[in-house]
């Protein structure tokens, strides 16, 4: 006779009611005969475990024992045992309360800072088919990335490619500095514009309160302007449809009307602006944008039509710009326009991350954070079984079931992870101002129903992780031997609990280490030598007289006391650069990308940029406007030789080297020093530069105002000072510093009263031993040493498993830098040794506490 | 006694098991209505009806003796009950009268 595998019979044993087993396994056997002889063996096989299946009824199914008549009174009853345990070993309940009140506060907020980081750019209505043109733009160094594109690609675009819905060109407001706004003859006000197209304000969702989004813009002098602007320069949102707005920005002036206003731009959108005008308007300054293809500078958006295959729309516009302008060495592709804030670094055409890493980061610091908050309660919890054993003993003998008992430990675990809970939601309602202003955010605690759902649930789960195995433990206790007194821990539980502890601590060595690091290179780039001197160096817009006159202008500004010296340059040092590869130099093989720096005489000395060789642009020798300076780089890149009184050719001039200075970070560490070149040109100049005395700042910075004001009586002094604006290249690192810094701490509190409980757990436990040697004549010292030297071989552990992994992970994180710090081995050195420190001292002390009683107190008691 | 509702599977498997005599029991009543009736229906239905059927009173059991070809199991013989004859009974009944005042064409389409 064939029989179907054996295996198969048992998932029907699992559930079938016992007294129909028999015949329900005879039927199916005797169908099985008749499955094979039709079927074959594997067919048959296949069939007896679908219909052995189909027994999943009611009538078949095994009754669920219960004798829980009532479950409110056992939860009562759950409830009121758990409270009296909390008095009773107040303690321990501390230890666990603060560990898990921590931990879920921690979890608390990275969930908020996370969902808020996910929520950026998500809220417009076409999110689903919004896009962003980008530009990968090769040259000798590789490929790199760019948001620019041509003014006149959208039309382009939209006419052009049925998936393409509706295209939009945008001069971002990050582009200007604060535009001053006024109404006719009033005092102006500082405000962020942006530039865009026809159909803005139907594309994205930044609500019209008045307007008609379909009418914008038709017009080049129009303006839409937020309800808190209007609000500023009119008191009121009402009736100002129609009114004319002065606007002065760089060289850029106009007059324009309004005729819309729109809804405050929300926190969690990347585009800020204040007011939007026309890109028409900027066309009319900076023709070029709309009048080549192969001048790039606004942002392009599209709206693709739905289901649209975007990787076969980029292999479409690929080309795009070739078939244009063949010159061109420029592929285009579409990114999903609410990716661009967590997804925005490409290297060398490649997607490579962004902000997702730090949400990424925090997710995991958290998840480990509540893991190590939870080993420490399942620790404590089962340390402490000894104490409770009597309890299970005796409540098994009068008949209580092993599930009710487990029951009861979960009850008490999630009791204390909802108090806990409660404690947390307090904590951070309280942290939250701090962490936002760190964090540079503005989250608030608002209790709709997810964020409800979400954290109960994460309660929920806590209490249920951190007391299962308690419960599963204690509930497993044999009654019989609990009464007589032979309770002892088992030596896999020891084990068990020492390697939570282990990875307790491992987790916390790689925090601390981690923490050092980022430390390290966060203050290696605020000290380390830029090339040029940001500090007390100040910068102001060119507009206004400066515009008007500037060599007077800077003239006069020199004679302000305390100012050293003052210039004129394009950009601001830290950002974007106009670059161009339009260079010629004799045995020129490849494209290089040069930063051209368009400054004034003393620019370089203004930001005291040591020249290696020849001279800086002087007024002595004339006329200097066809002479060129490069960096250290760039002349290497070249492959010059002797490169001073060469001639280079540059757009249509011919330009002769006259110096050549030491390299200097124009970019963050995270890029490498590039090729730059200066040469003089006031024209472009947008940014007033100036070096001013250190040590007298403000008073000469009160003069500067007086000064400013006799001269642009309509316009506020606003300045700012260079290295705020290195700073800000940094912002995401110092807030992952700070933030890790404080995430570590928390890591290492919790850990550390897990050992304090363990620890005071272990001594109590040991207590008899440690009266007996101490009447047999051991020393105080000799019984911490004992007992402590346990401990040191766990962190010890800790250490090796804890070391290479953080070595792994630092120097991944080090890599993203052009230029870092190395790694020492003193960083994990002392990161282990204040690890075994911590642990000596917690272990010593709670061991010194019982180790100082007469141990007659407590041998007394037998 | 209360009158207790029979369905219409529950109405054919009690009419088989009363068909079968005494070689009712699961295997033998499945392969029955499959060949008779073209009704084919899994091991496990056929199981839950005779189980309604013998809570509701209608079918009676025994275990008989064990078979090799079933491993050694035994097999659960079903028997019609007084009450459940006197429902298939009664369903005729009820059947019969109604054909009975059928007028001749009601039921040509």
């Amino acid at each position: 006779m064939i029989t179907p595998p054996k295996w198969m019979n048992t998932p029907l044993r699992m559930w079938c009611k016992p007294e129909l087993l028999e015949e329900i396994e005879g039927d199916l056997l005797e169908y099985y005969g008749f499955w094979i002889e039709e079927y074959g063996q594997r067919k048959a096989n296949r069939l007896y475990a679908w219909h052995a299946l189909k027994f999943l009824r009611p009538f078949a199914l095994k009754k669920v024992k219960s004798n829980n008549s009532n479950p409110i009174n056992m939860l009562q009853h759950a409830l009121l045992i758990a409270f009296r345990n909390f008095r009773k070993h107040s303690s321990s309940f501390l230890i666990n309360l603060l560990g898990l009140c921590s931990g879920l506060t921690c979890v608390l907020i990275i969930y908020l800072w996370v969902n808020d980081e996910l929520s950026i750019d998500k809220f417009h209505k076409n999110d689903q088919q919004l896009y962003q043109v980008m530009q990968n733009k090769s040259s000798g160094a590789g490929i790199t990335t760019v948001e620019w594109t041509p003014g006149l690609l959208a039309n382009a675009l939209a006419t052009e490619m049925p998936e393409v819905e509706q295209a939009v060109t945008v001069m971002s407001a990050t582009w200007f500095p604060d535009f001053a706004l006024s109404e006719k003859g009033e005092e102006p006000v500082k405000a962020k514009g942006q530039f865009a197209g026809i159909g803005f304000f139907q594309m994205f969702s930044f609500d019209l309160t008045q307007g008609d989004a379909n009418q914008l813009f038709l017009n080049k002098n129009e303006v839409v302007i937020s309800e808190d602007l209007a609000r500023q320069i009119f008191n009121t949102t009402e009736n100002i449809i129609g009114k004319t707005l002065e606007w002065k920005v760089l060289e850029f002036s106009g007059v324009s009307t309004i005729t819309g206003i729109c809804k405050n731009v929300p926190k969690n959108s990347t585009q800020q602006f204040d007011f939007v005008l026309p890109i028409e308007k900027l066309y009319e300054f900076i023709p070029r944008f709309n009048g080549r293809w192969a001048a790039s500078g606004p942002d392009t958006y599209l709206l693709l039509a739905k289901g649209t295959d975007v990787s076969r729309f980029n292999a479409k516009i690929s080309d795009f710009l070739q078939s244009k302008d063949q010159e061109i060495e420029a592929s285009l592709f579409v990114r999903s326009y609410a990716d661009r804030y967590l997804y925005g670094n490409y290297e060398n055409g490649q997607l490579n991350g962004g902000r997702i890493a730090y949400v990424k980061l925090f997710s995991s610091i958290a998840i480990l954070i509540l893991f190590i908050a939870c080993i420490n309660f399942t620790n404590l919890t089962t340390a402490n079984a000894s104490r409770r054993a009597k309890e299970v003993g005796v409540k098994k003998v009068v008949g209580a079931h092993r599930s009710t008992l487990i029951f009861q430990y979960l009850i008490e675990s999630s009791l204390l992870a909802f108090m806990s809970l409660i404690m947390a939601i307090a904590l951070v309602t309280y942290l939250l101002p701090g962490f936002n202003s760190m964090a540079g955010k503005a989250i608030q605690l608002h209790f709709n129903t997810e964020l409800i759902i979400i954290i109960f649930s994460i309660a929920l789960v806590t209490g249920l992780l951190a007391g299962s195995y308690p419960a599963l433990y204690l509930s497993r206790f044999s009654p019989g031997k609990i009464l007589k007194g032979q309770f002892k821990t088992s030596i896999i539980d020891f084990w068990a609990r020492k390697g939570l502890v282990t990875f307790q601590f491992a987790t916390s060595i790689i925090l601390i280490i981690a923490v050092l690091v980022v430390y390290k290179q966060t203050s290696f780039i605020q000290t380390a030598n830029i090339g040029f001197e940001k500090d007390n160096v100040i910068y102001i817009n060119n507009e206004g007289a400066s515009a008007k006159n500037l060599d007077t202008f800077l003239a006069e500004l020199k004679n302000v006391g305390g100012v050293l010296n003052a210039s004129s340059t394009t950009h601001i040092m830290t950002g974007k650069y106009m670059s161009t590869d339009n260079l010629r130099w004799p045995a020129k093989t490849n494209d290089i990308s040069f930063e051209m720096i368009e400054g004034n005489y003393d620019l370089i000395e203004t930001l005291n940029i040591p020249l290696k060789e020849g001279r800086s642009f002087s007024r002595t020798f004339g006329n200097e406007s066809d002479k060129i300076i490069f960096n250290e780089r760039a002349i290497e890149m070249m492959g010059l030789e002797d490169p001073i009184g060469k001639k280079i050719g540059l757009f249509d001039k011919e330009c002769e080297i006259i110096g050549i200075t030491k390299d200097f970070h124009l970019e963050s560490f995270h890029e490498s020093i590039k090729p730059a070149f200066f040469v003089l040109n006031s024209d472009h100049a947008r940014i007033l530069i100036l070096k001013i005395q250190s040590g007298q700042e403000h008073s000469t910075l009160e003069r500067l105002s007086k000064f400013y004001k006799s001269q642009n009586p309509d316009l506020p002094f606003e300045y700012h000072f260079l290295d705020d604006n290195f700073q800000k290249l940094y912002v995401s690192e110092q807030r992952v510093s700070t933030l890790t810094k404080y995430f570590a701490a928390l890591a290492c509190l919790i850990s550390c009263l897990g050992l304090l409980g363990l620890s005071a757990f272990n001594a109590e436990r040991r207590m008899k031993e440690i009266g007996i040697r101490k009447i047999l004549g051991s020393s105080v010292l000799s019984i911490v040493r004992l007992i402590s030297g346990e401990f040191t071989k766990i962190i010890l552990l800790a250490n090796v498993v804890a070391l290479p992994i953080s070595y792994l992970i630092t120097k991944h994180w080090l890599s993203d830098f052009a230029y870092r710090i190395d790694l020492e081995w003193w960083f994990f050195a002392a990161s282990g040794l204040s690890a075994i420190l911590v642990a000596w001292l917690i272990v010593g002390w709670q061991t010194l506490k019982v180790a100082r009683i007469n141990p007659m107190v407590f041998l007394r008691k037998e | 006694m209360r009158k207790t509702y029979i369905g219409e599977l529950e109405e054919v498997v009690l009419l088989t098991v009363a068909v079968l005599q005494e070689e009712a029991y699961g295997v033998a009543i499945g392969l029955y209505l499959g060949r008779e009736l073209g009704r084919k229906l899994s091991i496990s239905a056929i199981h839950a009806t005779l189980n309604r059927l013998a809570e509701k009173g209608y079918v009676d059991s025994h275990l008989g003796g064990a078979t090799a070809e079933r491993g050694g199991r035994r097999k659960r013989y079903f028997k019609v009950t007084t009450s459940g004859s006197r429902i298939l009974t009664e369903i005729q009944q009820v059947r019969s009268q109604l054909w009975s005042q059928l007028p001749p064409n009601a039921l040509a389409t």
